[in-house]
């Protein structure tokens, strides 16, 4: 019982890792977004770029990037500080493009409308585009943020004491079965996962309700 | 202004409501007169002048040094087939296509297109005219009543009693006041289309710019929307109709213009123009449309 529960004391790491990684991503993405869809060139093409190359390499790779590449510049991170920051800045990348596929989605008589009325740029933004686009994104965002919980686990590799570390550990104390263990482990992540998932659904169709046709 | 746009209105039998206090609300639609289409009314000065504007894309020339001039209280239909450059000249005048040449002046507000216009300068510009589009675009996660006030508070500063009071006088105008709570996915497109009406009105334009406003609609719901633009019309708003309704344009309209290959090729009196053109394009123009 001890085991499980020593595993259970690692949730707390995960959840933080997850969560903080998808607020650096949640923030980041913005400016790389609009970057991305600036009309300059300057600005357009090094966005592109970098969204291109932080989904290109696999997230662990940036991990170890991150953690063991930096050293070599005197940069010594903590484990838990290099995995936030790895998964935060490929989150930007991952973000960057559900956000701007949501705002490609509005109709552009939106940005029309918003223009005939007056409305300053700003506002049109805030009030008028980033909600609709919102919307859209919402079930890529979540899809997303799923994801990013479970790369969570790949903290482990670099000593992270969360959930995937400390059921190894118990595995290899042999305090209980390791197929029980692992089935423990994975039954963690699921409940995380599926009740988030519905709720996302469910939060989706009423918003989709509200503004369907 | 409020006072002046009346004039379309006033006539002998209809005297403008002589209580001489119109307050902000009031003013966005006066008491309707009855309607008085037909009579000679008394032109007022300019309040949209486009000068020389020409536009292309490419090689293709939409518009070619187009002049056009429209009274204070006068109601405009502009006609012709399609790609003739109608709804561009249109969005030409609140700068939501930007013309390659020419100048354009709206209530006072002159935009030469040699210069680059300030986002403060466009602002201006458009917050003096007010444009239903064919495809409705109002706002689809806000209420009828909330797509009305939205523009007032941001625009106009209003606060939200003053903006939704103000919201409330201009749904009831046109026949909406039920909706105001529902989303516009839940309207139909002729509910749809006046909530736009009111959306712009409530902005006190000086000129209401239409760009097909009844092209997406079925015939009944096309007439709600017609009714509601021919009272704004009796009412002395100074308008710019692009339609192919053209019963509303030789019944409504004080002036038509009819356009063909970027250019304007006839204007004048809709009783004249669209009962014996002289231009041999209006003629094949009209035959088509009679034949539909």
């Amino acid at each position: 019982m001890d085991a499980y529960r020593e595993i259970l004391g690692g949730l707390p790491t995960t959840l933080m890792l997850g969560l903080l990684a998808l607020a650096i991503g949640a923030i980041g993405a913005l400016p790389l977004m609009f970057a991305r869809r600036a009309r300059s060139l300057l600005l357009r093409v090094p966005a592109r770029a970098a969204i291109d190359l932080l989904r290109a390499v696999p997230p662990i790779v940036w991990l170890f990037l991150v953690f063991f590449g930096l050293t070599e510049f005197d940069v010594t991170l903590q484990p838990f500080t290099a995995s936030v920051l790895a998964l935060g800045v490929v989150s930007c990348a991952y973000l960057a493009e559900i956000y701007r596929g949501g705002f490609m989605a509005i109709d552009h008589g939106q940005v029309e409308a918003s223009q005939a009325l007056g409305l300053r740029r700003r506002d049109a933004l805030r009030f008028v585009l980033a909600p609709q686009a919102l919307r859209v994104a919402l079930p890529a965002i979540v899809t997303y943020a799923l994801a990013l919980l479970k790369d969570t686990s790949l903290a482990y590799t670099i000593g992270v004491r969360e959930v995937l570390f400390r059921a190894n550990e118990e595995t290899q104390l042999g305090a209980a079965s390791p197929l029980s263990i692992l089935l423990f482990t994975a039954a963690i992540y699921a409940v995380l996962s599926i009740p988030t998932a519905l709720l996302a659904r469910r939060l989706d169709t009423a918003l989709r309700s509200k503004v369907a046709r | 202004m409020a006072l002046k746009r009346r004039n379309r209105g006033e006539t002998a039998e209809h005297p403008p409501a002589g209580d001489g206090t119109v307050d902000r609300v009031a003013a966005v639609l006066p008491a309707p007169p009855l309607s008085q289409a037909g009579e000679p009314r008394a032109a007022g000065a300019p309040v949209v002048r486009l000068t020389d504007i020409a536009k292309r894309y490419g090689d293709h020339v939409v518009l070619d040094g187009v002049n056009l001039e429209v009274r204070e209280g006068e109601a405009l239909a502009i006609v012709g087939p399609s790609g003739a450059g109608k709804s561009t000249l249109l969005r030409c005048v609140n700068f939501l296509e930007q013309p390659d040449r020419g100048r354009i002046e709206v209530a006072g507000h002159a935009i030469g297109v040699d210069e680059k216009p300030s986002s403060r300068r466009l602002a201006e510009l458009r917050r003096s005219s007010g444009m239903v589009f064919q495809a409705f675009n109002l706002f689809p996660h806000y209420t009828v009543l909330q797509n009305v006030s939205f523009a007032q508070r941001r625009v106009l500063g209003r606060t939200a009693e003053e903006a939704d009071a103000c919201s409330m006088q201009l749904l009831e105008r046109v026949g909406l006041k039920d909706k105001a709570a529902q989303y516009p996915a839940r309207c139909s497109g002729g509910q749809q289309q006046r909530a736009a009406i009111a959306r712009a009105l409530a902005l006190n334009p000086k000129v209401m710019l239409f760009d097909e406003p009844t092209s997406a609609l079925d015939p009944e719901l096309g007439l709600e929307v017609l009714a509601v633009m021919r009272q704004l019309a009796d009412e002395g708003m100074t308008m710019i109709v692009v339609t192919h309704e053209m019963n509303f344009a030789k019944n409504v309209a004080d002036e038509v213009a009819v356009m063909c290959d970027g250019g304007i090729i006839e204007q004048g009196d809709p009783k004249q123009v669209l009962v014996d053109p002289a231009h041999a394009r209006t003629r094949q123009f009209l035959r088509a449309v009679l034949e539909r």
